[in-house]
């Protein structure tokens, strides 16, 4: 049995709004979005954090849950949760503060996103780092398909915490000003927190998932392959999975993050798949953040919303082109009907992960 | 029909895991996280040379994932105030594991990590449902299941290999199961040593895995003879 696998209703809270269509309406609207500023240590960084009391730390992860849990609409309790994170409840136990008191399974946090949520079927945590998201609908659309199950919740949750900020500005991965899309200034990503959550289901809806394939690209800890041979395999790969020409491909939405090196690695690989007949590209993490473990479920319920409406927006952020990069994102918002979107995901660590969805009559 | 060509246990005291990952390479794996070269051992111990280049995915599970290094860093971070070392954080991301596993691996195109919120209680039945549908449709020759963990007493690990093809190796088929039986086996992180125990036995028949979850991913074995 392989059952077509459907993206039913959606939800979202983000630094740009409290639902996907208010989202939407941000995204349209466009204009400069500013980031709140986070010190650490000796150092700032811009942060798209949630319009969110910062108070007790579950306090404030079970409003975010539980508001896209009522955007969902009448779920079944029994419905299979897949939950994606790359952090988890560490903002918690930074809260709670040293001695740290870890719970022995890791994902014991995942056992209160499902209460909160109101589901008390199965659940399945996955920590994929910035790829968790794909990686959690990879799963959960191949048991609909097979018709081992028939529909699920999936899940991200990514929310405040300074270990990750300090992990990436270790690294030196975080932009000091703002997140640039393929501009010749990028100088790194931003930040930022979301809840989001698809309900997939068997039975037919507006949209249908018509391809996605996770892979790996082992090229360095911290970027990809600058060819961009990974990622433009994986981009073919999700083609032949959605049974689709690249020209069949009406609108890209980028992983693009403002990283000098991930950046340049996705334009090269999109030169191989799309050349000559580029489709536009649009990056939403200037205008989001960068979501982590909730991006690919937080970018999809955001771009559904925007193609529902038959809009694309500008990408925030972007203001001159890189004659490396060679591409250029959407830089003037446009009325366009979108029946095939492809969307990419370059993970920090190695992760690629590239989801096709496909409008139904 | 769902072959299992390899299941096995592993288990290291905390200062055997980097010798033993000498031996195998002839070398130090740098930077890479405790569970990182446990991982590593784990899939290469799964393939023998030749099938090292099939397509292959690899689908993980811990239960305690890298807790020592989250605990180290959220003491570096949020007790003594500095930035932490990169190294220190990316040994609190489990999933970099594949892109270190990927160059001695060079069939691996996929990995997903699976982190457990209960104590005893592991996935093994989403992992094969997963492997089973992904080997019936041709998108991985071969797919790795393990469960992981490393703590202070040192690594634990189990391994399933799955194909879908019959190796040498084999041992034993599955398939979902039509119906659940009393003596199924639990879905725990031992599954399986349980699984090679009583595939052992001599009356090895009706091997299921339960899901009680969801019953629909519960699988069946059958012993495998050519």
């Amino acid at each position: 049995m392989k059952r077509p696998v459907y993206i039913a209703s959606r939800g979202l809270l983000c630094a740009r709004g409290e639902s996907p269509g208010a989202v939407a309406e941000a995204l349209w609207a466009g204009g400069r979005f500013v980031a709140e500023r986070r010190r650490l240590g000796q150092r700032e960084f811009p942060y798209f954090g949630l319009a969110l009391e910062n108070g007790n730390w579950l306090t404030r992860a079970e409003q975010a849950v539980s508001c896209v849990a009522r955007q969902l609409g009448a779920i079944s309790p029994e419905t299979t949760l897949f939950i994606a994170s790359s952090s988890f409840q560490i903002g918690h136990f930074e809260q709670q503060g040293s001695p740290f008191e870890l719970p022995i399974a890791n994902a014991e946090f995942s056992r209160c996103i499902a209460a909160w949520m109101q589901l008390s079927g199965p659940r399945h945590s996955l920590s994929n780092a910035c790829i968790s998201g794909f990686s959690a609908i990879d799963a959960a659309r191949s048991l609909i398909a097979a018709g081992l199950i028939d529909e699920a919740v999936v899940v991200g949750v990514e929310l405040r915490n300074d270990i990750t900020l300090a992990g990436f500005a270790a690294m030196e991965l975080l932009s000091p000003t703002a997140c640039q899309p393929f501009d010749a200034q990028r100088d790194g990503l931003v930040l930022g927190e979301a809840v989001a959550a698809l309900h997939l289901t068997a039975a037919p809806t507006g949209w249908r998932i018509a391809g996605l394939r996770t892979g790996i690209d082992s090229y360095s800890m911290t970027g990809p392959d600058p060819a961009g041979g990974p990622i433009a395999a994986l981009m073919h790969a999700t083609l032949n999975d959605a049974g689709l020409a690249a020209s069949a491909i009406d609108l890209v939405k980028l992983q693009a993050a403002g990283s000098p090196g991930t950046d340049l690695a996705e334009a090269n690989a999109l030169r191989q798949v799309f050349a000559p007949a580029m489709p536009p590209l649009l990056s939403l993490k200037s205008a989001l953040g960068h979501t982590l473990g909730a991006s690919g479920i937080a970018e999809t319920a955001a771009l559904l919303a925007c193609l529902d409406a038959e809009q694309i927006s500008a990408t925030a952020g972007f203001t001159a082109p890189d004659p490396e990069i060679g591409l250029v994102p959407t830089t003037e918002r446009c009325a366009a009907r979108t029946n095939h979107a492809l969307l990419n995901l370059i993970g920090f660590g190695g992760g690629l992960a590239t989801m096709i969805v496909e409008r139904q009559p | 029909m769902i072959y299992l060509n390899a299941a096995f246990a592993q288990r290291y005291a905390p200062d055997e895991l980097p010798a033993a990952v000498r031996a195998v390479l002839g070398k130090a794996l740098r930077r890479a996280a405790p569970l990182t070269q446990f991982a590593l051992l784990g899939a290469l111990a799964c393939l023998p040379e030749e099938r090292r280049h099939l397509p292959t995915a690899l689908l993980w599970q811990s239960t305690r994932g890298p807790r020592l290094e989250t605990r180290a860093m959220l003491e570096e971070v949020c007790v003594e105030g500095g930035e932490p070392m990169p190294f220190a954080f990316l040994a609190t991301q489990p999933a970099l594991a594949a892109a270190q596993i990927q160059p001695f691996l060079p069939g691996l195109q996929s990995a997903m990590h699976f982190p457990l919120d209960t104590e005893g209680v592991a996935d093994w039945s989403l992992l094969l449902s997963l492997a089973g549908i992904w080997l019936t449709e041709d998108r991985y020759a071969q797919v790795l299941c393990a469960h992981l963990d490393y703590c202070e007493d040192g690594a634990e690990g189990h391994w399933l290999a799955l194909a879908g093809k019959p190796a040498a190796s084999c041992r034993a088929s599955f398939v979902p199961a039509a119906t659940i039986r009393p003596n199924a086996l639990l879905d725990t992180p031992d599954f399986p040593a349980r699984l090679v125990d009583r595939l052992g036995q001599p009356a090895a028949s009706g091997l299921q895995l339960e899901s009680p979850d969801t019953p629909r991913l519960a699988v069946e074995f059958t012993r495998y003879s050519p």
